[in-house]
């Protein structure tokens, strides 16, 4: 599925979210990546985050 | 009465767990929730199993754990009023005698024991029976039927179980095979009411037993 930048934008963040609180990372990382949301960034173009989006029913009539 | 009942709830999943596979983690969190709660409508709950995940796990806004709905098979024990039990005897006070019916502690008080004039013997923990010389101590088994089950769910060991041993067929198993073994022979009266002939022989090994508990 294709994302919206404001769908993109609230799975990174809910990701780098349980990340800071100490969720293992998905991906291998370099070594110099700490910071969550950019751990985040990485798994979400690696594809590695589990989460899905639920869509309503208007907003998909509104996006199509 | 022990039951096993399919119950549901939402379980929350702190990141710290998305560790290995989903389903151990919810058992986890379930058995560290629900065992050894204690429910007025339910009982306690003894052990939980079959935690099953039910749909998709959800993700709340400026929280970082996962809320999943989850359905599994808890074992819940509740004390019914005028349910026969099986326990130890595992406290004697100056009032009776507390045994453990599993989950749970109850009271049987020392006017419920027997058909006899009971007394204490704290120190020796344990009731003497007047008349009968019957005892019954600390760690023995008992047969016996509940009366009165006033739940705590706040504190469970606060929960106020009453029991009584004084009917046929109930106390100590001792007492009970003896008094059927009796009834057998002669049709004797049951449940502490032995025929008089036996008063003094018994009494006097009470004193015995006594005498030879103040020695040792």
């Amino acid at each position: 599925m294709e994302y919206t930048r404001f769908e993109k934008a609230r799975i990174v963040g809910a990701r780098a979210l349980q990340l800071s609180m100490g969720a293992p990372p998905l991906i291998e990382t370099p070594a110099d990546v700490r910071n969550p949301v950019r751990v985040s960034m990485l798994e979400y173009e690696a594809g590695a985050i589990p989460l899905t989006v639920k869509r309503t029913a208007s907003h998909q009539v509104k996006a199509s | 009465m022990y039951r096993i009942i399919p119950m549901s709830d939402t379980v929350r999943i702190p990141p710290e767990q998305m560790t290995e596979g989903l389903e151990g983690t919810i058992a986890r969190l379930v058995q560290s929730s629900f065992e050894g709660r204690l429910n007025k409508s339910f009982g306690i709950t003894v052990l939980t199993t079959n935690v099953q995940p039910a749909g998709e796990g959800q993700v709340i806004h400026g929280d970082g754990a996962i809320y999943q709905k989850v359905s599994f098979d808890a074992m819940v024990f509740k004390p019914d009023n005028q349910e026969i039990v099986d326990g130890i005897v595992a406290e004697v006070v100056e009032f009776g005698a507390f045994i453990h019916i599993g989950p749970l502690d109850a009271l049987v008080h020392m006017s419920q024991v027997m058909n006899d004039f009971m007394t204490a013997d704290v120190g020796n923990e344990r009731l003497v029976g007047k008349e009968s010389g019957r005892t019954l101590e600390v760690g023995e088994n008992v047969r016996a039927r509940i009366v009165t089950a006033s739940l705590n769910e706040l504190s469970p060991r606060e929960s106020k179980i009453g029991l009584t041993m004084r009917q046929p067929g109930l106390g100590k198993f001792e007492w009970i095979d003896e008094d059927r073994r009796k009834a057998k022979e002669g049709g004797a009266p049951a449940a502490g009411d032995e025929p008089h002939g036996d008063k003094p022989v018994t009494k006097r090994q009470a004193k015995k037993a006594e005498k030879a508990a103040g020695a040792a």
